[in-house]
């Protein structure tokens, strides 16, 4: 049996300001508040609003079979609060349905994982105490930001009480390995299940590109290829079809014009014809492995961005590591110094998009930098971050 | 006169220079017809001294039709000058040095037919001075005028011709060459305008002693005709009071961050305060070619928040971050003069300079260094660093110094240059 298991992530960092030297100490906002609002309601429309609406119809028409799974950030929370409080009701109205599973994550989407594992756990705490607090959900399923991974986030996802954590399949990680397995973590303590980044990627990205020859892709033809990945060897074995990407691929990433909701519409329908598959979530792992799993050792961390699917896309160049260091120098001395009057902005500073728009990759991967930042260059966005820290700390 | 720069919209030393200049040529009843590189074929015809202000405006032609304008900047902006350092664009078609040198060959030739000839270029900065110095026929024909004045080679070409023109004579003045803008060779057009303007001219000006030698030893211009003037300080802003931004103590850079200005030693003798003086705050104020060479170094160094940039500022700006600068560094590669270290020190703020820099003559209570001895550089600023005491007392000094740099003097010299051509 394949289960097809969709995750998708909700998420949007609050974007700094263009924060200049005379601006330090001049009680400037630190983040671009009407850029914020303007970029969350356009995806609003967009995506959030039309893609839950759809879902909700999905649930409802197929009772319960169709499901899926979200991973959505603190940040994001806060700003549905405070700009489109529609599209938090709307995902509310989905937790109901009991047929969507939340994730659990950092709350400020950081990477504190890397520099500093008190601050992980706290911000894991904050995220599962808000998911418990708008969607009455205990998540038991631990996903990190941007799907980074390596053996001992495992012990932190333990100690945190998660049951399940979601990986990249990154070649190197597999190696002759097939992601459509579940695995277990070096220690065996819980369940991974790995992105199968061909057919994710295959929605995501290449669903509109007309030079793709596989254009267009239309559900027949997707699940044809679902069918012939070697399955019928494995016969009694639950295999898990892991479709990992970022929520906005339906009506931002792809627009409604490529067709792209009509997809998401049909699938279903398609999928009930065949007799061996159907939609799980994550969590679902826990009882349907029906074999022992293998344990996978990831030493070198993981991630879902780029072609190098490493940590390449924010702690590259000189300028990212410089920005990430000084960032955790001033938390832990803002946090020694007890300022908890700052540690709020502070936090939402360690969110891991300002650290992305930073890279100077070029080729492939330097065009979707560019197509998500909001600077002119990764200089002018170091230099604004780096002013708000100093802002930061001569408020201290 | 002919220039290329002058405020409100400028971009550099030459339109601060320029301003104070003719504002008190203008107080020593010198009158002055300024042509800029405007859109519409006019002149400021300037009588007064609040006219470098109000910049009045002639048609060249009749067709000139009046118009009322709201203020300075509309005016300026209808006319079609432009705000953009494009007086500094580094060019891409650099010639050989040595090719230059075959040059003293054909001196004897027509200035004017070196002109045409090196006149030539596709960059828009080329066909700009191409129409300004045809339009020089026109200004030479039409305005009564006993000499001419021409600064920077952007406008030697409009001299030349406008001297052939009307058979008055010419003064060059030189603010900066290609020499100090490239670091050996340079545009071998541009040097060739440079050395045939200065041959054409009746008299030479150079900003400063430094820059005289630099013009002698380079394009051998007669030393009868060459004249040293140094540039003033013209204090035409209200002093902001002192403000406290950062906990520790602020250097500053300010300039083109390019290799003419040395920010890679700045940059150098930050990395090593930083690291002993951890609440030093290093700004970069500008910006130029090697900005992001430098954000990149910098960042490599984990100089963390310690070394900022600011980006282009405005001159308003520009005071504001004097306002709460303890430090102000000037390392120059090579400097003609060097307005903004006067600046600097007009607001009470201690300057360390480069010697190679104009400047360096004409204040005695700076900091002098050679830009590339970094220890000294270093040691300098970590005992301004250390001394508050001494810092204030320099800063004071300096100020009451810098007073004594008027214009006034520099335009009796100027006028006494006139004098003896006419």
């Amino acid at each position: 049996m394949i289960n097809i298991v969709f995750y998708f992530q909700v998420h949007q960092p609050y974007r700094v300001n263009n924060f200049n030297v005379l601006d330090i100490g001049e009680n400037k906002d630190y983040f671009d508040g009407a850029l914020n609002r303007e970029i969350i309601q356009k995806v609003a429309n967009k995506c959030y609003l039309p893609a839950n609406s759809l879902i909700l119809d999905l649930i409802d028409k197929y009772e319960g079979k169709f499901k899926v799974s979200y991973s959505i950030t603190g940040v994001v929370i806060e700003q549905f609060k405070k700009y489109a409080p529609e599209v938090l009701d709307s995902f509310k109205q989905l937790a109901k349905t009991n047929c969507v599973e939340f994730l659990g994550e950092t709350y400020y989407h950081s990477l504190s994982y890397l520099y500093d594992r008190d601050e992980f756990q706290t911000q894991i705490d904050m995220h599962k105490k808000l998911i418990q607090k708008e969607f009455g959900f205990n998540p038991i399923t631990f996903r990190n930001t941007e799907l980074i991974y390596q053996d001992n986030i495992s012990d932190f996802a333990k100690e945190e009480g998660y049951k399940v954590i979601l990986a990249e399949g990154a070649k190197r990680v597999l190696d002759w390995r097939s992601p459509l397995y579940a695995y277990k973590d070096y220690r065996r303590n819980l369940f991974l299940l790995l992105k199968y980044y061909s057919l994710s990627d295959d929605i995501a990205f290449r669903f509109s590109d007309r030079s793709w020859p596989e254009y267009p892709l239309t559900v027949d033809k997707f699940l044809n290829w679902v069918n012939n990945l070697g399955l019928d060897k494995e016969e009694g074995k639950n295999l898990f079809l892991n479709l990992f990407m970022d929520y906005e691929t339906f009506g931002e990433h792809q627009w409604e014009e490529t067709g792209i909701f009509n997809f998401l519409k049909k699938l279903p329908e398609k999928v009930m014809t065949y007799k061996n598959m159907r939609f799980s979530w994550p969590s679902d792992v826990l009882n349907l492995c029906n074999y022992e799993p293998e344990t996978l050792f990831v030493k070198e961390p993981v991630s879902w961005a780029d072609q190098e699917r490493d940590l390449s896309a924010w702690m590259e160049n000189s300028m990212q590591q410089n920005a990430l260091e000084t960032y955790h120098y001033l938390l832990d001395k803002i946090k020694k110094n007890k300022r908890d009057d700052l540690l709020e902005a502070a936090r939402k500073l360690s969110t891991s998009d300002h650290f992305y728009y930073m890279s100077t990759k070029y080729f492939q991967d330097g065009d979707v930098h560019k197509y998500f930042s909001p600077y002119k260059s990764p200089e002018l966005s170091y230099i604004y971050y780096i002013n708000v820290l100093t802002d930061l700390e001569e408020r201290l | 006169m002919f220039t290329w720069e002058f405020p409100p919209l400028i971009s550099g030393g030459l339109g601060t220079a320029c301003y104070g200049m003719v504002k008190a040529l203008l107080k020593n009843s010198v009158e002055v017809d300024l042509v800029l590189p405007t859109k519409e074929e006019v002149y400021f015809p300037m009588r007064k001294p609040e006219d470098v202000d109000l910049l009045p405006v002639s048609y060249l032609g009749k067709k000139g039709k009046k118009k009322d304008f709201k203020n300075v900047e509309e005016k300026i902006k209808y006319l079609g000058l432009k705000g953009y350092p494009e007086t500094y664009i580094n060019f891409e078609e650099v010639e050989s040095y040595h090719k230059y040198l075959t040059y003293f060959k054909d001196k004897e030739k027509d200035e004017l037919e070196i002109i045409k000839k090196y006149l030539k270029g596709e960059e828009d900065i080329f066909s700009k001075i191409k129409e300004y110095t045809i339009r020089a026929y026109d200004f030479a024909e039409k305005l009564k005028f006993d000499l001419i004045h021409v600064h920077d080679w952007l406008t030697y070409p409009a001299g030349v011709v406008a001297k052939k023109a009307s058979g008055k004579k010419l003064v060059a003045h030189i603010h900066a060459t290609e020499f100090d803008r490239s670091s050996i060779s340079g545009d071998e057009r541009i040097h060739k305008i440079e050395h045939a303007g200065m041959h054409a001219a009746d008299a030479v000006i150079a900003v400063s002693r430094y820059t005289s030698n630099l013009v002698f030893n380079q394009y051998r211009i007669d030393l009868k005709k060459l004249h040293i003037v140094h540039n003033a300080h013209e204090h035409d802003f209200d002093v902001l009071t002192k403000k406290k931004k950062f906990k520790g103590p602020v250097i500053l850079f300010l300039g083109r961050i390019t290799l003419q200005k040395g920010p890679d030693y700045f940059l150098e003798v930050g990395n090593r305060i930083v690291k002993k003086h951890s609440d030093a705050k290093f700004i970069m104020a500008g910006s130029g070619d090697m900005e992001n060479q430098i954000i990149h170094r910098s960042a490599y160094y984990k100089l963390k928040n310690n070394f900022l940039f600011t980006g282009f500022l405005k001159r308003q700006d520009v005071f504001e971050i004097f306002s709460f600068t303890d430090i102000y560094v000037l390392t120059s590669v090579s400097e003609p003069f060097g307005i903004a270290p006067l600046e600097a020190m007009s607001f009470g703020i201690p300057a360390i300079i480069s010697s190679r820099s104009g400047v360096a003559e004409v204040v005695d209570n700076a900091i002098k260094i050679d830009f590339w001895d970094i220890d000294r550089l270093t040691s300098s600023i970590e005992y301004l660093i250390n001394n508050p005491k001494k810092r204030k007392e320099i800063g004071e000094k300096s100020k009451k110094e810098v007073e004594t740099i008027r214009w006034q003097t520099a335009s009796e010299k100027i006028k006494k240059i006139y004098r003896g051509l006419l």
